[in-house]
């Protein structure tokens, strides 16, 4: 069983130090109109580039680009669509972080590309960094995308044909198929799907597997094709226990599960299961404290042996965009020496006379 | 509804009381001295000299626009939570975390007991109320939301440190009252986050505001009040002090489900949008609360505190708002 380490999406922007400013005080320049777009986007990539160095230094294989150029995970996407308005501010879960709502005037639909040009730029970012020894072929950016339920959860309509949660899930699955698509089409491997909402709506599940579903067959359409892609769904900010079992059933390539919320999940997991990889977000990215590794090393230890498909990702519960930039990385840290922990109690057994 | 508690305390209110949530924007001369204090250039004596010439500002600026329940503005702080827990023993400062779009705030770390040592607000609120005869509100953050707003390294889960908070608080809110604030507002914008927590937010304003003779308002925004109403109706607070606007006034279809029993500060105006509402609008915002509650519980104020427009924008906004609640009084 190989334990990878996986980021789980966003990534400080900001940090203490005036370079990790740059990006902060570009936006504040480009409102008051003394620099340019092309200014923004220098800066974005200059942060970029850094959220990806620290993911690299950490050990971590699959990264993401930090979510650095997102105003939020609702807007920044579905304000890319068309027949939609993005407006009022509204608090994002139970994070002190805010999103912009989506007003829908219509069917939204794809119209261009959602993430595919950050990920070539994360991608070519990571191209140009020395490789560490021992990681060549092995690193990777995975691309996100909120979900098509959660999506829909948080928009309003105006428009009396999206007023069902059903039509307005059904109008994003299909925009989000089309991206999946051309990420898999510019040599995307792996797309992770966040779909916070739906642990905290289960009422809606019907809704939401359908959508699920959709993605899925547009995996296989992808795989069919050349152009093999394994999803990876997200789920976090809320107890996902009582899920649990629904969640495992899914037609998704690897399960990211957020274990902050219930201390008991760990022994849901290990007594039901898990029929795919699973991505064992058992570091709090949302608080500052330091878990103890050799407590989280137990944890992952009993989890192993109940995983399937030969391979489990280590990862924090969500994004780090929560902490502040050096206590993000110390998590990232965090993750290596459970990893490192759990690697050597594997080599002490496997060493043991028989 | 609790005009006998404002009249007990000699508070003397029209109908459609206005006020404003907490912050106003700083002067420019503000933003820079604090870049000043920061970088070591100004003393902090020098700051605090112009934290108080803003202060007068804008208490002036809400006597010429005939605001009724008047705020110091905030212009000694930077962020609610952090405001406070860089004052209380327990707290250490950490670096910073975005809030949205591009602001960004440094987020308290939890990392011992936290201890109240001395008045935090009170010197600020005798300054504002000495420069009027209006009432000023004092302003407080509330427990919940400073719980939820910080890191937590000490405390065994979010319950106790929310109860911890709490009894901290309410000695600031005793200092308060000792030093004559009758209308105090204990912001909560955190409340709706997780409605399964609701009662603790609940309990700990009840530890807050237990047997204190003042006029309690608590302040919510930007959330899914859909999940805690009406049971938020038992927060221990006369006032919920409401964003109605940003939100289209949805929670109007709320309160006609269920009667909104407290008065309510009715945000009216957007604090997020730099188009300043013309008075038609914010009449016909009051009149859809009224088409839901009586006349004696409705304030008339905006969704938010206004820090984050400019000066020109906040005092268009207020003067809607004070517009507006004239036009119903007559």
């Amino acid at each position: 069983m190989a334990l990878i380490l996986s980021s789980a999406g966003s990534y400080p922007r900001i940090g203490d130090s005036p370079e990790l400013q740059v990006l902060r005080r570009t936006i504040a320049a480009v409102d008051r109109g003394e620099r340019t777009p092309a200014d923004l986007s220098d800066a974005e990539a200059e942060m970029t580039r850094r959220a990806i160095e620290e993911q690299v230094r950490s050990s971590i294989e699959l990264l993401t680009d930090g979510l650095i150029r997102w105003y939020d995970p609702i807007s920044h996407l579905a304000g890319k669509l068309s027949n939609i308005q993005i407006k009022g501010l509204l608090r994002f879960f139970d994070t002190n972080t805010y999103f912009r709502q989506p007003v829908l005037s219509g069917c939204p639909a794809r119209t261009g590309p959602l993430v595919v040009d950050e990920f070539l730029l994360a991608t070519n970012a990571l191209g140009s960094m020395p490789t560490p020894d021992g990681k060549a072929g092995r690193l990777g950016i995975k691309p996100v995308l909120t979900g098509p339920y959660t999506l829909a959860k948080f928009s309003i309509t105006e428009d009396g044909s999206m007023r069902s949660l059903e039509a307005r899930v059904t109008a994003y699955a299909e925009a989000l198929a089309a991206e999946i698509r051309a990420l898999a089409d510019v040599g995307a491997l792996f797309i992770q799907i966040d779909e916070p909402a739906i642990i905290k709506f289960p009422q809606d599940w019907d809704v939401f597997s359908l959508a699920l579903n959709a993605l899925a067959i547009v995996r296989q359409d992808t795989g069919r094709n050349g152009k093999p892609v394994k999803i990876e769904l997200c789920v976090y900010f809320h107890d996902c226990a009582p899920l649990y079992e629904k969640l495992a059933d899914l037609p998704v390539d690897v399960l990211g599960l957020d274990f902050t919320y219930n201390a008991r999940l760990v022994d849901v997991v290990s007594l039901a299961g898990a029929p795919m990889p699973l991505a064992l977000g058992l570091v709090d990215g949302r608080n500052t404290k330091l878990e103890d590794v050799s407590t989280v090393a137990r944890q992952v230890e009993k989890l192993l042996p109940r995983i399937a498909g030969g391979v489990t990702y280590l990862s924090t519960s969500c994004g780090l965009e929560y902490l502040p930039r050096d206590h993000a990385f110390a998590k990232l840290q965090l993750l290596a020496r459970i990893q490192a922990a759990v690697e050597g109690q594997r080599a002490r057994v496997a060493e043991r006379p028989a | 509804m609790s005009r006998a508690r404002l009249q007990q305390l000699g508070v003397d209110l029209p109908l459609f009381p206005t006020t404003s949530v907490g912050s106003f924007p700083k002067p420019d001369y503000l933003v820079k001295a604090r870049s000043d204090f920061n970088k070591g250039k100004i003393t902090a004596l020098q700051l605090e000299e112009l934290e108080r010439k803003a202060t007068a500002f804008w208490i002036a600026k809400q006597e010429e626009l005939g605001i009724d329940v008047l705020v110091d503005g905030e212009m000694y702080r930077g962020d609610m939570v952090a405001y406070f827990a860089e004052r209380l023993p327990g707290f250490t400062t950490s670096g910073v975390v975005r809030s949205y779009g591009n602001r960004y705030y440094h987020k308290p770390i939890v990392t011992g007991e936290v201890r109240w040592t001395k008045p935090i607000t009170v010197d600020w609120y005798k300054y504002a109320q000495s420069l009027t005869n209006k009432p000023v509100k004092g302003m407080l953050t509330g427990p919940y939301t400073v719980m939820d707003w910080s890191f937590n390294e000490y405390y065994p889960d979010r319950k106790a440190t929310c109860m911890a908070l709490a009894g901290v608080i309410r000695k600031e809110v005793e200092a308060l009252v000792a030093a004559g604030c009758k209308i105090i507002q204990i912001d909560e914008p955190a409340l709706s986050v997780r409605p399964e927590e609701l009662r603790i937010a609940i309990e700990a304003m009840r530890i807050v505001t237990d047997g204190l003779n003042a006029y309690f308002i608590t302040h919510a925004c930007y959330g899914a009040f859909e999940y805690i109403y009406p049971g938020m109706l038992e927060m221990p607070v006369q006032n919920f002090d409401l964003e109605m606007s940003n939100s289209d006034l949805h929670m109007i279809e709320l309160f006609r489900s269920k009667p909104f029993t407290k008065d309510i500060s009715f945000g009216v105006v957007d604090v997020h949008s730099h188009v300043i509402e013309d008075v038609a609008t914010v009449r016909k915002r009051v009149e859809r609360a009224l088409s839901i509650l009586p006349k004696e519980q409705v304030w008339v104020d905006p969704d938010c505190g206004l820090k984050t427009r400019t000066v020109e924008e906040a005092i268009e906004k207020l003067r809607a708002c004070v517009a507006a609640a004239r036009a119903f009084r007559n």
